[in-house]
This record gives structure tokens, C-alpha cells and sequence, in this order.
């Protein structure tokens, strides 16, 4: 690892970093008529001519098989989320469901019930996920993701003012946006001096979490018990009926994030390392950075509004991803898809496993997660370096 | 042996004499106006004269059976908290470690959640679950301090620590969500308050209290000679190994005890340390003493602003505790060198 990053930095230029950019002519074609440059092991290079022209894209092997191997899981467990539940149906007659026919109570529990469960799943797992990557990557720090900072419950406190009309009455969304730059400006202020890279940034972001998480508590002792209990699901994060305007304001926003994201993914490549290395690989630190931060900003704040804080996601989405992948780049993708297939898998396990009672996928999330988190953080020095 | 552990900035600080009887003055203050201010209808004046035996019976009544029971289980509740925090802050040498941040009082919660669910009922063995539960939690952290690299560091143990928090929570909540009735029982519990609390559930706790406090007294040299480091104590005739392990035992018992009757509270044990080492200097037996009388004073605090900050209904006590104390944690994190124990 160490041997290839350093090769890396020193001939970004040919380095494989991004799935699919376009690599500029290593050299005109005037100076050097032999072909391009061979592609580093590990990676396919298509080249073409068009009109005189020559382009080439290079593809990371490791990462595509991953990200195809990841969207098949996905799309299993979206098909079982649609089959399984209180009414089990058959693969075969939820496909049909889907498509609008057959059994019409089978379409109706497919396509008015469990569809918009499954899609709101899908959007607030890669919301969450892709938001967790940007924030450990701009931040460079491993553990920072917006759940354990506070950007999570700040969107959460703004959000249930929202529901509960406290304040100004605006709908979750842009309440939860709000609340997701507020809490981004306290604790970035906070670190100021500290830093993002150590663990006091995360305990300062965990002090910042409790403010709001008081202030959410606050908000709902104020009011009477039904309008608590409307403003239940973001207490503790679940996908059950949840809110249809909400959702396409999420599915908007997780569109743009991701474009944005793949767009700048190269500098992001480059943002893990230091910042006179990334400077000097023609990198524009800040501003990379910043745009990071308002794409992941923006996520959390949008999942926030639909699923509520499941705070987990948006760290064992990137985590996974990074596992399967190539440590080469940032992979951005291959966290959006890990984190929906954690979302849906844990959704799934948390409405069949006390069947009547369904358990909200926060919770599932907490419990599969706080394990996970605990290994990162308590495992051995020597194995960050690998 | 007459060896005594000070340190020369003690000389130059108001002696703990002074700093006890200003602060006992301080918790006689809060008592008071703990007796006289409520959410409710019956305002200070009225409480003023149903204290000294005059006034309606309805005014008589909230201040005998609700608000002074309230105010006593106040007071054991902080004092136990206090001196809790400044145990494990001592034990753990970490000026972060915090029941509530570490998972002590989330692992009381948990225990007890699992012992309704299980069946028990009774008060004291609510007391006793939710004392083996501190002590698992008590337990866990150390284990994980003795992790490569994570003792050393103050910061990285309370990330251990609120993340097993989060754990502890998330199986309590899942637990509640499973089994209805347990959760309409301790549902008032859960969340962490002083209302409603009656002088049973405080006569409950007593013993393990006292229990608590001889400890103390009996590790309190110990631990100041252990805070010069594990060689001086030895060499001071202590013996390390065994100060831990009372310190921690006596930690749990506090914590459990707290838990049981009011619920889990967090940031308690760390401001009320804080505050005492601001007054009274690093010496663990000056801060020890302090945080039993400091902690009262903050929950009794806060349990009044609870009461009046949305009245006519109330809100939990952790909340409060929480808007104080997160502020407070976030400094001490930030701080350029952080206070060493």
C-alpha cells in the first residue's frame, strides 16, 4: 500500500485513481508516435480516436467488479424487502406486482406500501453513505462521519421543530438543511484550533450531537402528546410512511450530490494526502474541500428530513466499500451503493424479526454498527497500515 | 505513616473547611428554593407559608409528598453522581471519563431493562440489577483502557465510551420496543428524571449508599497516592491493584444506586469534578469531598429549571443536565493541555 500511494503521488497523471475519467494524451502525439502509456496493473484503459482526437478512460478492475457485485446484492435484497413482510409474495408475483398486474392486492401491498418504503431506503442509505465518505475524506479523518459530529442531530432538531411547528414554518427539508449547516458551522468553529484529523474533533462533534439532542428533547416536552408522537420516527430514524415531498427532495438532491461528487472525485483522491502534496498535484484545496463539505452537508441534512438521524449508515457504507475496493481512490459510488444495501438489509431485518412489531431501522442500524465502530476504533495501530 | 500527599498549589487555594461551608450554604439555598418553586399551581409564597405549617392542605400536600421527597432523592442523586465522576476520573487518570459518557449508566439502564423483562418487579432488586449493570459497564471500560494506546489517551477512551453507549441504548430501546409492558412501567424511568420519586424508592438506595461512602473513605489516601503514579504508591505501602478495584466497585455501587431511582443521567459526573478540581486544586481527597457536596447542588439546579423552563409540564432532567454539561465537555476537549490526573 505504501509503495503504490507513493507511486501514486508522484505520477497522478497516470495513476488510476478515478473509474472513469478521462486521462489527457500523456504526450502529444508529435513527440512520442508510440502508443499511450501502458495501464498500471490492476486497471483497463479503453482508448479511441474520434475525429483526430484521442481519448482513453481507465478503469479500475477491482472497483467496477466491486460496484457490480454490490448493485446485484442490492437489487436482491430490494426484491426480497418487496416480497417479504406481514404478507409474504412470491419473487415472481412481486415482480408482477410491480409491473402493475396480477394479483391486484399484491399490487396494491407492492407498489402503494412496500415500493416507496424500498425507494425511501434506497435514497436515505446512499444519501447517508456517499455523505460519510465526503466528510471522512475532506475531514481526513476515519471515524468523522455527520452521525457521530452532530450534523445528524442538528438536522434532527430543526426537523422536529418543523413537524411540531415550532418556529418558522417550514416543511422538514429545508428546516433540516438548516439544521445540518448550523451544527457543520458550530463544530467546524470548534476545531478550529484542534483540527479535524484527532480524536478531540470527534468528542467536541459528540458535544455539539448532545446539545441538539437536548434541544430535540426540549422541543418535545413543550408540546402535547400526539404532536410528540408525529414527531416520533426522527427521534430514533425509521422508513416506515414516510413523507412522499420529502423523499423527492432527497431523491433530487442525492442526483445532484452524486454528479457533483464523481465530478471532483480525482481532487478528492488527492485530498488524503497532505495538503502541500495535494497542492502541488494541481489540487485546489479549499475549495475541493469545501465543496465536499456542502454536497455532504446537503445529504445529511435531505436524508435526515425523510429517515431521520441512522447515523451508522454513513459509516459502515464507506467502510465497506473501502474494504472491497482498491485503496486507490475514493469510492464514492461503491459507498452510496454499500450504504443503501445496509439501509434496505437493516430495514428488512428490523420488520420480520419481532414480526408484528417492527423494529425502527435506527435502531437495527445502532446495534449492527456500534460493534463495528468500537472494532475500528479499539483495534490495533498496526493495522491502519496495511 | 504520616506521608501526605499535597501539592504546592493547595497552599495557596481557600482551605477545603472554607469551600465546604460555602457550599453548604449554596446547597441550603437550593434545597429551599427546590421546596419552593414548582411547574405546578402552588407558587413561592404559598409554599413559604405551607413550610412553616400554615397555608391550604392542597399547598401542604405538594410540598410534603411531592416536592420534599423530590428534593431528598435530589440530593442523594447528585451527591452519588458527583462522587461517581470524580472516582472513575481518578481511576481511569481521565478528566473525561463520565458515567454517562463511558456507558456505566447506559449498562445500569440496560440491566435493568432486561431484569423487567425477565419478570422482576421489586424496588430494591432494581437497585441491585442496576448496580451489577454499573459494574459490567465499570469493568468493560477498563478493559478497554488497557487496549494498546487507548489509556493513554483520555480522548480516545470516551469515544469507546460513548459508542457503547449508543449500543447500550439502542438494545434498551429495542428491548422496550419488544416487550410493551416493561416499557409502560419504567416508562417515566427511562428518560431520567427526579418526578414523582418518592422516599420508598430513596430508602431503597440508602444502604448501598453508605456502603458506597465507607469505601470511599477508605480509598480516598490510596487514590491521591496513586494519582503520583503506580510506583510511589507502592512504595507508599498501597497497594494499586486493590485501590482499582475498590474505587470501581464503589463507583458502580453510586452509579447503580442513581440509575435506579432516577434514571440514567448523564454529564453529572463530569461537571461536577470539573468544577470541584476548578475550586479546590488536583488533590483527589479535596475533590472527592467537594463532589458530594456539588453534586446536589448542580441536579437540584437543574431539577428546578426543568420544572420551570416549560412549565406547566416538565421536562427530563437529563436534558438539562445536558445542556450544561456538553458545553463543558466540549472545552475541556478543546483545551490545549488537557488537565492531567
Amino acid at each position: 500500500m505504501t509503495s503504490r500511494s507513493i507511486a501514486y503521488a508522484t505520477s497522478p497523471r497516470t495513476a488510476p485513481g478515478i473509474n472513469a475519467a478521462v486521462t489527457p494524451p500523456t504526450a502529444s502525439p508529435a513527440d512520442s508516435p508510440a502508443p499511450a502509456a501502458k495501464a498500471p496493473t490492476g486497471t483497463r484503459q479503453l482508448t479511441w480516436r474520434f475525429r483526430g482526437h484521442r481519448g482513453a478512460v481507465l478503469f479500475d478492475r477491482r472497483g467496477v467488479v466491486t460496484n457490480l457485485g454490490l448493485a446485484l446484492a442490492l437489487a436482491l435484497v430490494a426484491i426480497a424487502s418487496l416480497c417479504l413482510g406481514s404478507l409474504a409474495i412470491s419473487p415472481l408475483a412481486a415482480l408482477q406486482g410491480l409491473a402493475g398486474f396480477g394479483d391486484p392486492m399484491n399490487v396494491f401491498v407492492v407498489r402503494e406500501l412496500r415500493l416507496s418504503r424500498l425507494m425511501a431506503g434506497l435514497a436515505t442509505g446512499a444519501a447517508f453513505a456517499l455523505s460519510g465518505c465526503l466528510m471522512q475524506t475532506l475531514a481526513r479523518n476515519r471515524l468523522a462521519t455527520p452521525g457521530i459530529i452532530g450534523i445528524d442531530n442538528g438536522a434532527t432538531a430543526f426537523a422536529v421543530a418543523s413537524v411540531l411547528g415550532v418556529g418558522v414554518g417550514l416543511a422538514p427539508p429545508p428546516m433540516a438543511l438548516a439544521g445540518a449547516v448550523t451544527a457543520t458551522v458550530i463544530t467546524f468553529a470548534l476545531a478550529s484550533d484542534i483540527g479535524t484529523r484527532g480524536y478531540r474533533f470527534l468528542v467536541a462533534g459528540i458535544g455539539v450531537g448532545a446539545i441538539f439532542g437536548a434541544l430535540t428533547q426540549l422541543l418535545l416536552a413543550q408540546v402535547a402528546i400526539d404532536a410528540a408522537n408525529a414527531a416520533y420516527p426522527w427521534t430514533v430514524g425509521s422508513l416506515n410512511a414516510r413523507d412522499a415531498a420529502s423523499l423527492t427532495w432527497l431523491e433530487i438532491g442525492l442526483g445532484l450530490g452524486l454528479i457533483a461528487a464523481l465530478w471532483f472525485k480525482r481532487d478528492l483522491a488527492c485530498l488524503r494526502f497532505a495538503d502541500s502534496v495535494a497542492t502541488g498535484l494541481g489540487v485546489r484545496v479549499k475549495r475541493s474541500r469545501f465543496a465536499a463539505l456542502a454536497v455532504s452537508i446537503a445529504l445529511t441534512g435531505l436524508a435526515v428530513a425523510v429517515a431521520g438521524p441512522v447515523g451508522m449508515v454513513s459509516l459502515m457504507g464507506p467502510e465497506i466499500a473501502r474494504q472491497l475496493s482498491s485503496p486507490r481512490g475514493v469510492p464514492l459510488f461503491g459507498a452510496a451503493l454499500s450504504g443503501a444495501l445496509v439501509m434496505v438489509s437493516a430495514d428488512l431485518v428490523g420488520r420480520l424479526l419481532v414480526a408484528p412489531i417492527e423494529i425502527p431501522v435506527g435502531i437495527v442500524t445502532a446495534i449492527v454498527g456500534a460493534p463495528f465502530l468500537l472494532w475500528i476504533l479499539l483495534r490495533p495501530a498496526a493495522r491502519f497500515r496495511r | 505513616m504520616t506521608t501526605r500527599v499535597t501539592t504546592p498549589s493547595a497552599r495557596t487555594r481557600a482551605p477545603l473547611a472554607t469551600l465546604l461551608f460555602a457550599l453548604l450554604i449554596g446547597l441550603a439555598l437550593v434545597c429551599v428554593a427546590s421546596l419552593l418553586y414548582g411547574a405546578g399551581d402552588v407558587g413561592p409564597a404559598e409554599a413559604w407559608s405551607a413550610i412553616h405549617g400554615s397555608g391550604s392542605a392542597d399547598a401542604r400536600f405538594v410540598i410534603g409528598s411531592l416536592r420534599l421527597p423530590r428534593t431528598l432523592v435530589g440530593i442523594a442523586v447528585g451527591a452519588a453522581l458527583g462522587l461517581a465522576g470524580a472516582l472513575i476520573q481518578a481511576v481511569a487518570r481521565n478528566p473525561l471519563a463520565e458515567p454517562g459518557l463511558l456507558g456505566v449508566s447506559a449498562g445500569s439502564a440496560l440491566a435493568v431493562a432486561v431484569a423487567l423483562v425477565l419478570g422482576a418487579d421489586a424496588a430494591t432488586l432494581r437497585v441491585s440489577v442496576a448496580q451489577a449493570g454499573a459494574l459490567a459497564g465499570c469493568l468493560f471500560v477498563l478493559a478497554v483502557a488497557r487496549v494498546n494506546g487507548v489509556g493513554n489517551d483520555p480522548v480516545r477512551l470516551v469515544l469507546a465510551g460513548a459508542i457503547l453507549s449508543g449500543l447500550l441504548g439502542a438494545l434498551t430501546s429495542m428491548i422496550l420496543l419488544i416487550d410493551q409492558r416493561s416499557a409502560d412501567d419504567i416508562r417515566f424511568w427511562i428518560v431520567g428524571s427526579l418526578a414523582g420519586r418518592r422516599l420508598d424508592d430513596l430508602g431503597a438506595i440508602l444502604p448501598s449508599l453508605g456502603v458506597a461512602l465507607a469505601l470511599v473513605i477508605a480509598v480516598a489516601r490510596p487514590l491521591a497516592a496513586l494519582a503520583l503514579g503506580e510506583r510511589v504508591a507502592v512504595g507508599l505501602g498501597h497497594r494499586p491493584r486493590w485501590t482499582r478495584l475498590l474505587t470501581v466497585i464503589a463507583a458502580a455501587l453510586l452509579v447503580g444506586a442513581a440509575t435506579a431511582v432516577a434514571g440514567p443521567i448523564a454529564f453529572v459526573g463530569l461537571v461536577v469534578p470539573f468544577a470541584a478540581r476548578a475550586l479546590a486544586g488536583p488533590d483527589v481527597r479535596r475533590t472527592l469531598w467537594l463532589s458530594l457536596i456539588l453534586g446536589p447542588i448542580l441536579v437540584l439546579a437543574a431539577d428546578i429549571v426543568s420544572r420551570l423552563l416549560v412549565a406547566p409540564s416538565e421536562m427530563p432532567l437529563g436534558v438539562v443536565t445536558a445542556l450544561i454539561g456538553a458545553p463543558v465537555l466540549v472545552a475541556v476537549v478543546r483545551a490545549h493541555r488537557m488537565p492531567a490526573l
